[in-house]
């Protein structure tokens, strides 16, 4: 099995020359990689198909391509390309949804407030446009990553989604 | 009275096993009280007695006065200690205590509703010829406009029955006045049980440094010290530290000084911290915080002396343990706290279950945690894990053993402040001791160093290579060893 090791969307040269080791030092995701010489702990953590690697104070996003390509969920959303989902950024507690089915919302604006851990955060629309479908209410628990409330935005808008 | 016989914790996490290993050093026995989430948190396998709460929502748990109550006279404790944050503020709460017969380990109800209304505290501290901010008594959202009007902007919009950073939110601008009061009554209401918040003129760049002080009910009152804690992100502490660095001698008398007088002023009882901004050689009263603090180790590791035990003997009506005089200031000691919170992720809350931990230990280091592999990081609770705390003849020595003490210290399961600490701590900023409040915002955490991605990419290799060989073994067993690597490799061969 093969793979290839992408940082920043460069490839990476991580030979068979390398005589790195990978210890385990606790739980799943720490380790201790002796490189080179030196041990430096690490954590390694598996994130939609990449792997978040910290290290001191920095964390690297490692991609991954294996030998069976997996299916990008984002081009197989494409079809709707005109809406935009607004999601949790957190597992918490929906406080209230300040919008109404149909109402205008601009980019930045709020369309939800969620509360974890004593905080309060407004999840505000990426895009502007008009909000077509809400998927909470006030008092419901939302899983991290769920959609909260769909905007349709204008079609020049469609496509520009931001990566999170 | 003497020391309780048994003595109740309303609280979890760090805060209550720190006040277990009190108890147990004065001979207390300590009872421990827990929601669903938290059976078997160290809490509760440190205490004499564990006794559950009816739900993990903190009205049901840890907020739960009546309950709350009701379980300290059923295990016979004669005294409650409520560590920070949930009842330790709660006028009523120290009231309800003091009604069912039990010693509530902190400054009486009337104290506390004084300090609880930041603008009567500011009053007590101005009175007392302490500066203050310009600021707002509660106000309604109707009167909000005018009143921001006068104390002018920007401004922070704070809690009036809060403290602890929640519910505080900066205002720039007139129009974002509304959004922000939503928000911060929400959490004022959430937090505090309290909407009210009032308005406090903002200072750009502050640094906070803070008083320890205890009081006994004869009038005795001392302090134990300042303590810096600039190291800020939404308006949390991070980092703090005692002393306070790039203060001068006269600043330094100036501020323990008036943290006196304002407990006098307040007629203040039991241990407490009184807070202030200083912008350049100026400084304000803030507020005091009338519980235990969350950065009280740093005090003690300074000092010596054990403020939880304190606090015991003041609340059983003895006098302050010692005099002034007898306050021995050594070395330098610094803070970490460690929480569930992604730093590269805007500090999101990191929902999980751990499950690895190695802890730091080792000369200077002492480490206060509430966790342990297994525990559930919920929604419900602030996200604050543990507390590194590393001690040093002096403030480069206290750095150095910091910075051992993070490399050292490994949690899985959940993301933590860690990286940002690592960061913190060689920055040119925090090691000249000249950092302001606004140290944290330069961190980015999104341009890791070439170093980092080359050791990244090794590690994803290595890691990818144990998981492809893993899946054909039946056990990865401990594949540490020479002989076990050999095996792996073999493995892998036969996989390409």
């Amino acid at each position: 099995m093969k793979f290839e090791i992408r940082v920043r969307g460069q490839p990476q040269a991580v030979g068979a020359g390398d005589e790195a080791l990978l210890e385990p030092l606790a739980g799943t995701e720490c380790w201790r990689l002796v490189v080179g010489g030196r041990a430096v702990p690490v954590r390694v953590v598996e994130h939609e198909g990449r792997l978040l690697v910290t290290i001191g104070a920095d964390r690297v996003e490692v991609g991954v391509r294996r030998a069976l390509p997996v299916p990008s969920r984002r081009a197989s959303a494409q079809n709707g390309a005109d809406r935009v989902e607004v999601r949790a950024p957190m597992p918490g507690l929906v406080v209230s949804v300040p919008v109404a089915i149909g109402e205008p919302v601009r980019a930045g604006g709020a369309v939800a407030v969620v509360e974890a851990m004593k905080m309060q955060m407004e999840v505000v629309s990426p895009s502007s446009g008009c909000i077509e479908e809400i998927r909470v209410q006030p008092g419901q628990e939302v899983a991290g990553g769920q959609v909260m409330v769909l905007v349709r935005v204008p079609a020049s808008g469609a496509g520009e989604e931001a990566l999170p | 009275m003497p020391l309780p016989r048994r003595l109740l914790i309303a609280n979890r996490g760090e805060i209550a096993v720190r006040i277990v290993r009190a108890c147990r050093d004065l001979g207390v026995e300590p009872v421990a009280v827990y929601a669903p989430v938290d059976a078997g948190a160290p809490h509760v396998r440190l205490a004499d007695d564990a006794l559950p709460l009816p739900g993990d929502s903190p009205a049901e748990g840890y907020l739960n006065s009546p309950k709350l109550v009701e379980l300290a006279r059923r295990c016979g404790a004669a005294a409650i200690h409520p560590g920070y944050g949930f009842l330790s503020e709660n006028p009523s709460f120290a009231a309800a205590c003091e009604a069912a017969g039990i010693a509530f380990v902190g400054p009486p109800a009337s104290v506390l509703q004084m300090c609880g209304d930041k603008a009567a505290a500011r009053a007590a501290a101005a009175s007392a010829g302490v500066p203050v901010l310009p600021g707002s008594g509660s106000v309604d959202d109707a009167e909000a406009p005018s009143a921001a009007e006068v104390v002018g902007f920007p401004l922070l919009i704070k809690a009036a029955g809060g403290g602890g950073g929640k519910g505080i939110h900066l205002v720039r601008s007139p129009d974002e006045l509304p959004g922000a009061l939503r928000l911060a009554r929400g959490e004022a209401q959430t937090a505090f049980g309290d909407p009210r918040v009032y308005l406090e003129r903002w200072v750009e760049r502050p640094r906070h440094v803070e008083v320890q002080i205890l009081a006994d009910s004869a009038g005795g009152v001392i302090h134990l010290g300042e303590r810096a804690c600039s190291v800020q992100r939404r308006h949390q502490k991070l980092i703090e530290e005692a002393p306070a660095p790039g203060i001068s001698p006269e600043l330094r008398d100036a501020l323990l000084r008036s943290a006196v007088r304002v407990a006098r002023a307040l007629g203040y009882r039991n241990a407490g911290t009184v807070e202030f901004l200083l912008d350049g050689d100026a400084f304000f009263f803030i507020e005091v915080n009338a519980r235990l603090q969350v950065e009280h180790p740093v005090t003690e590791m300074v000092t010596g002396v054990d403020i939880v035990a304190a606090q015991l003997a003041i609340a059983g009506g003895e006098p302050i343990p010692f005099a002034q005089e007898e306050v021995r200031h050594a070395g330098w000691a610094i803070e970490c706290r460690i929480s569930a919170e992604d730093p590269h992720g805007g500090f999101l809350p990191s929902l999980g279950k751990i499950d690895g931990v190695i802890e730091p230990q080792g000369p200077g280091i002492r480490v206060d945690s509430g966790f342990r592999a297994g525990c559930v990081v919920s929604r419900h609770y602030d996200p604050l894990l543990s507390k590194v705390v590393a001690w040093g003849r002096d403030r480069g020595e206290a750095i150095a053993r910091m910075r051992r003490a993070l490399a050292e210290y490994a949690i899985s399961g959940v993301d933590t402040t860690i990286p940002f600490h690592r960061w913190a701590l060689e920055q040119p900023a925090f090691l000249g001791g000249a950092y302001d409040v606004r140290f944290a915002e330069e961190w980015d955490g999104t341009a890791p160093s070439q170093e980092a991605e080359r050791l990244a990419a090794t590690a994803a290799a290595a890691w990818l290579r144990r998981k492809a060989a893993a899946s054909l073994m039946i056990s990865d067993g401990h594949a540490a060893g020479p002989s076990s690597r050999w095996i792996a490799a073999a493995r892998e061969e036969g996989l390409r």
